[in-house]
């Protein structure tokens, strides 16, 4: 079957506004699961307005919908934060009857330390201990969703060479039904910042893995924020996405024989009306990509 | 608080410090806490200009948290964006980043402001 178009939904009902004429192009939707709860005055996690609008929304459309979440922390190993991803993954569950999740997917490395919320995910040792909580925490997830993975995260250091990373992340969605979520911007951003080479990067990942890519695009750091004047990349979702990355994926599409689908990434806040025809065209152009080039 | 794996103790630590450069670089010349040799050898792969983005974009996330939980944070920031950053830096210096959605950010926010004079 031929990968779909997919889009992000923000939690943001001005952007949801403005997205509103494009809601027809895609062929899914994606979702962050915990941007549709909030906690009740018992501090459960119950459903907030964006939970029974994107449902609406997936239903107009008749369009199927994936999570990808942040914050359940893949790398973590901290026993402060295990009852905290219980309820996720609970609240989850119930989740799971409304928007059946085609896949799962969460970003690779920590967001929380020690149950403090860092939020940014953050790299981890690429070690066989690493591996192994990334792997109990997709079992976990895979409980509730089959098909499940991690993402490239885009780290903006790291804790040995970054060409390690894809046989790192080769152990880690080593098994049946995991995946890989190659987040095409992510690796575009890191090979800017840490000077190698991208498709040597992607090349070296396990393709037969990959079952979500994602493109999106951003701005560069201002050199006043770092006392060296350095400016970097950084993976902000708010601008288009760049030609390095089209290249990638038109060279990395007809290497992934079980590719699902190619999400296009804008985040809430940074789409007003000058940014519509854009957008519309890069969905178009990831369609007539996956035309062109898809396994 | 209940065992914290080392690396998670050193990254809240760090990343959260006034200057989390010298953080990182103190750590490698042996200040602080002490470390193990394997974190050690790890943060000797660290970039430390990434190392002060990442700290960088840790704060943002939650200033951005913050606004988009608390409608009075939010009127705050509106009417004197200068003044609620400072005010922002105290709170996030002083309360410890124990939320994770909105809500809960706007909730720790308003019992800090309860108490603060």
């Amino acid at each position: 079957m031929r990968p779909l178009t997919g889009f992000v939904l923000p939690p943001d009902l001005p952007t949801l506004g403005l997205l509103e004429p494009l809601l027809s192009i895609p062929g899914y939707f994606e979702v962050t699961p915990e941007t549709t709860w909030r906690l009740d005055d018992r501090s459960r996690l119950v459903e907030n307005g964006f939970h029974a609008l994107f449902r609406e929304i997936g239903r107009a459309a008749a369009r199927p919908f994936v999570a990808h979440g942040v914050g359940l922390s893949m790398g973590s190993t901290s026993a402060s934060d295990v009852p905290r991803v219980r309820r996720w993954l609970s609240r989850l569950r119930r989740d799971q009857t409304l928007f059946r999740y085609l896949w799962f997917t969460d970003h690779a490395g920590l967001t929380m330390a020690g149950g403090r919320s860092l939020t940014l995910p953050l790299p981890v040792p690429m070690t066989h201990a690493s591996v192994a909580a990334m792997r109990r925490r997709l079992a976990s997830m895979q409980r509730i969703v089959p098909d499940v993975g991690v993402e490239t995260t885009a780290h903006y250091f790291l804790f040995g060479p970054p060409l390690e990373e894809p046989a790192f992340y080769a152990r880690v969605v080593a098994g049946a039904r995991r995946w890989l979520l190659l987040d095409l911007h992510n690796v575009h951003t890191m090979s800017v910042n840490m000077g190698f080479d991208s498709w040597e990067y992607v090349s070296r990942l396990p393709l037969d893995k990959v079952i979500e890519i994602h493109v999106s695009g951003g701005v560069s750091s201002d050199g006043s924020w770092l006392p060296s004047g350095r400016s970097l990349r950084l993976d902000s979702h708010d601008d288009d996405v760049p030609d390095d990355v089209w290249r990638l994926l038109e060279r990395v599409l007809p290497l992934c024989p079980n590719l699902r689908g190619v999400t296009l990434e804008r985040m809430e806040g940074t789409v007003d009306v000058t940014t519509i025809p854009r957008l519309r065209r890069e969905l178009r152009r990831i369609e007539k990509t996956i035309q062109r080039k898809a396994a | 608080m209940k065992a914290m794996p080392e690396l998670e103790r050193f990254l809240l630590e760090a990343l959260r410090a006034q200057d989390p450069g010298e953080a990182l670089a103190g750590a490698l010349r042996g200040e602080g806490p002490p470390l193990s040799r394997e974190l050690r050898s790890a943060l000797a792969h660290v970039d430390p200009d990434g190392f002060r983005i990442a700290a960088l974009l840790v704060t943002k996330l939650r200033f951005e948290r913050l606004l988009r939980g608390s409608s009075e944070a939010e009127r705050l920031f509106d009417e004197d964006p200068g003044g609620f950053a400072r005010l922002f830096k105290r709170y996030a210096h002083e309360v410890s980043p124990s939320a994770v959605l909105p809500s809960e950010e706007a909730t720790l926010f308003d019992v800090w402001r309860a108490r603060t004079p």
